[in-house]
């Protein structure tokens, strides 16, 4: 293939033009080397018509340059060699002269023409080379497919001035289908049928091939060594030379590794999140089986019990209370999975409105009336504190969690605290026990879905905190935890809220 | 309060139907089923129950579609029942007329209650001047709130709130409908108001404001005066 832009005007790029130029510059030459020829003799015209045809051998191809030759030769002896309009030579010397002339002219502009098409071709190889280097390079630096395919159509248009379109085989249903990709948007001009021919048959077709050659491309394969992943599809302008398909057979190589190394790195990414949501069921499947399994089993139980055993009064309270238990802790099961299944599909948004935190912790407070009857409860939040805006039925969820978490793992009689502050243009919410705390290895995943610390005493999913944490996100805040000195855990959320301002309100009126 | 009030219960959960059915009349209620919405409108019109347990998602059509339609003439109470985490679908259920909600699961103890409140406000014509609550009595013409006997002072929008609610006892009022009655139309998102004199009322009527009794929240969706 010729490098376009190698070639300065369409003027000459026409075999035609180039003749029609070379008869008219000899022409003018003669012309203008009349004068001279009448002071300085018919020597001086020759030199000038040599120079004139080793310029044009710089810029012409060998046809015009040998006819070039012939021409200047043989007008330098018509109209100037003695004696004139004539193609006779009188003088033996004038002969040798007219001979030789003949002959410089021509190697003269043979060896110019080649020097120029080696000149040419050098630059088309650097030009080539510059081409694959940089491709290589940013192919390295290229994360996904589409980025791929950018890097190659951009390589393309800019070295060579193609255009080129890319298929890929994408699977469906099992079956290997092509689906085309790129920039381009001419989709007119694409055929799918050869491309998928060309898939299958890992041979080259279209323009300038042995098959389907009635068609503006040239459809390569793109063959990897462990898959093949499409064929890409060049809108040449000329057939190529045996030295430019070679080129092109390793250009498309590079992309076609590119391509290939992509797909097996999707392909190894997907079969890491296979085994990770394998072990993930795993655990699931061992974790709902026992969380499910006791509450129902009590139910069962107990219910079982109280319809074929004559029970006395008190027994039959106990049970009554037992299958009561039992359905709260279900209910807080299945509560907890929806919540987080609410957060992970993005369904939950947090509807600000102006709280009051001391109504927040009250009505958490007495939800957990139960459970708090073993623990020294101690709130401070201070008089002054403003309303803040947040979501308060998400809100209560955070502190029911939190608070929970602390009445299951600290000792009953301890104390459980909760602190509210604003501090600049923050909410902060402090949560203390003094429980065991974290183990300072798994501090890091105290928020992560599904974990509990091995050693726990109070079942549950471990959903309760990615829950809290996914909630004071909702809410553009932080949560973190982090365990006291002498022992306990610490639970600090942070949440950016403006406050209302109170000037307007009169409260009393 | 009559025994024998007949409840319309419009669940498409056979399960819940039974539970409601024993539950109910092991309190002197009288019931009756429509496991659909179009039987539930039907049934309603040809026994006039005192009162509709509507499950808001029913099978054959909206809950909050069918709430407005028997609301054009049916004018006993309707407590509806929801899942969790829906307080829009609550606050639209108690726009559209809905006497009550709960969500689901609720206790027995809880529904009961509710339909003695949601019974007794429909049969009462609050022709009573003085209100009592415990210690707590408000007189609704001289205005004076009295607490164990001694005379609260209460700003004239203290007053207005405190006794809106405490007229509508037992029942949630939303957010807007407190803004709309005590502020107006151009208060509806004003809440810090309400935070802010819910806050101050809760100072100068609760035994404990931090723990109040009265002036109870409804998370995200209203206040609701104690029983």
């Amino acid at each position: 293939m010729v490098l376009i832009k190698r070639i300065p005007s369409p003027l000459l790029t026409n075999k035609f033009n180039q003749y029609l130029i070379v008869i008219l510059v000899i022409a003018l030459t003669a012309l203008l080397c009349r004068p001279l020829y009448n002071q300085q003799g018919y020597y001086i015209v020759s030199f000038i018509l040599l120079f004139v045809v080793s310029i044009m051998a710089v810029f012409l191809g060998i046809g015009p340059i040998l006819v070039a030759s012939t021409i200047s030769s043989l007008v330098w002896n018509y109209f100037f060699i003695p004696p004139h309009f004539a193609f006779h030579i009188e003088r033996t010397e004038d002969k040798l002269m007219f001979g030789s002339f003949f002959f410089i002219a021509l190697i003269n502009g043979v060896l110019t023409n080649r020097i120029r098409r080696q000149e040419e071709l050098a630059l088309e190889r650097e030009e080539r080379t510059n081409a694959i280097f940089e491709l290589t390079r940013e192919l390295s630096n290229s994360g996904s497919v589409s980025e791929i395919l950018d890097v190659a159509f951009k390589d393309m248009r800019k070295f060579f001035d193609v255009s080129s379109f890319c298929f890929l085989k994408e699977k469906e249903n099992a079956v290997e289908i092509l689906a085309r990709k790129g920039t381009e948007n001419e989709n007119s001009r694409v055929d799918y049928k050869i491309a998928e021919w060309v898939f299958k048959n890992t041979i080259k077709a279209g323009r300038f091939t042995d098959f389907y050659s009635e068609t503006d491309l040239t459809y390569y394969p793109l063959t990897g060594k462990q898959m093949n992943p499409g064929v890409m599809a060049i809108e040449f302008k000329k057939p190529l030379s045996v030295e430019n398909e070679i080129f092109w057979a390793g250009y498309l190589t590079q992309i076609s590794n590119a391509l290939e190394r992509e797909h097996l790195s999707e392909l190894a990414l997907k079969a890491r999140l296979l085994g990770e949501s394998d072990r993930l069921y795993k655990t699931l499947f061992t974790l709902f089986s026992h969380e499910f399994r006791i509450p129902i089993a009590t139910i069962m139980g107990a219910s079982d019990t109280l319809l074929i055993s004559p029970a006395t009064d008190a027994d039959r309270t106990q049970l009554t209370m037992e299958i009561f238990k039992a359905s709260a802790r279900l209910n807080h099961l299945v509560e907890n999975l929806l919540n987080m299944s609410r957060l992970e599909s993005g369904k939950i948004s947090a509807h600000l409105d102006w709280c009051d935190i001391n109504d927040l912790l009250n009505n958490v407070t007495k939800v957990l009336k139960q459970e708090l009857q073993q623990f020294d409860m101690l709130s401070t939040i201070p008089a002054d504190m403003p309303l803040v805006r947040l979501d308060f039925g998400l809100m209560e969820q955070v502190i029911y969690n939190l608070i929970l978490n602390s009445c299951q793992y600290a000792p009953a009689g301890s104390t459980i605290s909760f602190e509210a502050a604003y501090r600049d243009g923050n909410l902060v919410l402090v949560i203390e026990d003094n429980g065991p705390g974290f183990p300072s290895e798994l501090l890091d995943r105290a928020f992560d879905k599904f974990f509990r610390v091995d050693s726990s005493k109070a079942g549950g999913l471990g959903l309760g905190l990615s829950i809290v944490k996914g909630l004071t996100e909702a809410h553009k805040g932080v949560v973190k935890v982090e365990n006291l000195e002498k022992h306990g855990a610490r639970f600090t959320i942070t949440i950016p809220t403006s406050i209302p301002d109170m000037k307007n309100i009169d409260l009393e009126i | 309060m009559n025994e024998s009030d007949l409840i319309l219960i419009i669940d498409d959960e056979i399960q819940i139907r039974r539970l409601l059915e024993i539950s109910l009349a092991s309190n002197g209620y009288r019931t009756i089923f429509a496991s659909e919405g179009k039987d539930g409108v039907t049934v309603a019109a040809t026994y006039n129950p005192s009162l509709i347990i509507l499950d808001l998602g029913l099978p054959d059509i909206d809950g909050l579609d069918l709430l407005v339609n028997l609301r054009e003439w049916f004018t006993k109470p309707i407590i509806v029942l929801t899942v969790r985490n829906s307080e829009d679908d609550i606050i639209s259920a108690l726009d559209k007329g809905a006497n009550d909600y709960l969500t689901k699961p609720f206790r027995s103890g809880e529904l009961l209650a509710r339909i003695r409140t949601a019974i007794r406000l429909s049969m009462e014509k609050t022709d009573s001047q003085i209100l009592e609550f415990g210690s707590l009595s408000i007189d609704l013409v001289s205005h004076i709130v009295r607490k164990n006997e001694e005379i609260i002072r209460l700003t004239t929008t203290e007053f207005s709130l405190l006794s809106l609610l405490a007229r509508n006892q037992g029942r949630v009022l939303t957010h807007q409908f407190l803004l709309k009655e005590i502020w107006g139309y151009s208060y509806l998102e004003q809440t810090q108001y309400l935070r802010v004199f819910i806050a101050q009322l809760r100072k100068k009527i609760e035994d404990n404001p931090s723990k109040p009794e009265l002036l109870i929240t409804e998370s995200g969706i209203g206040y609701r005066f104690g029983n």
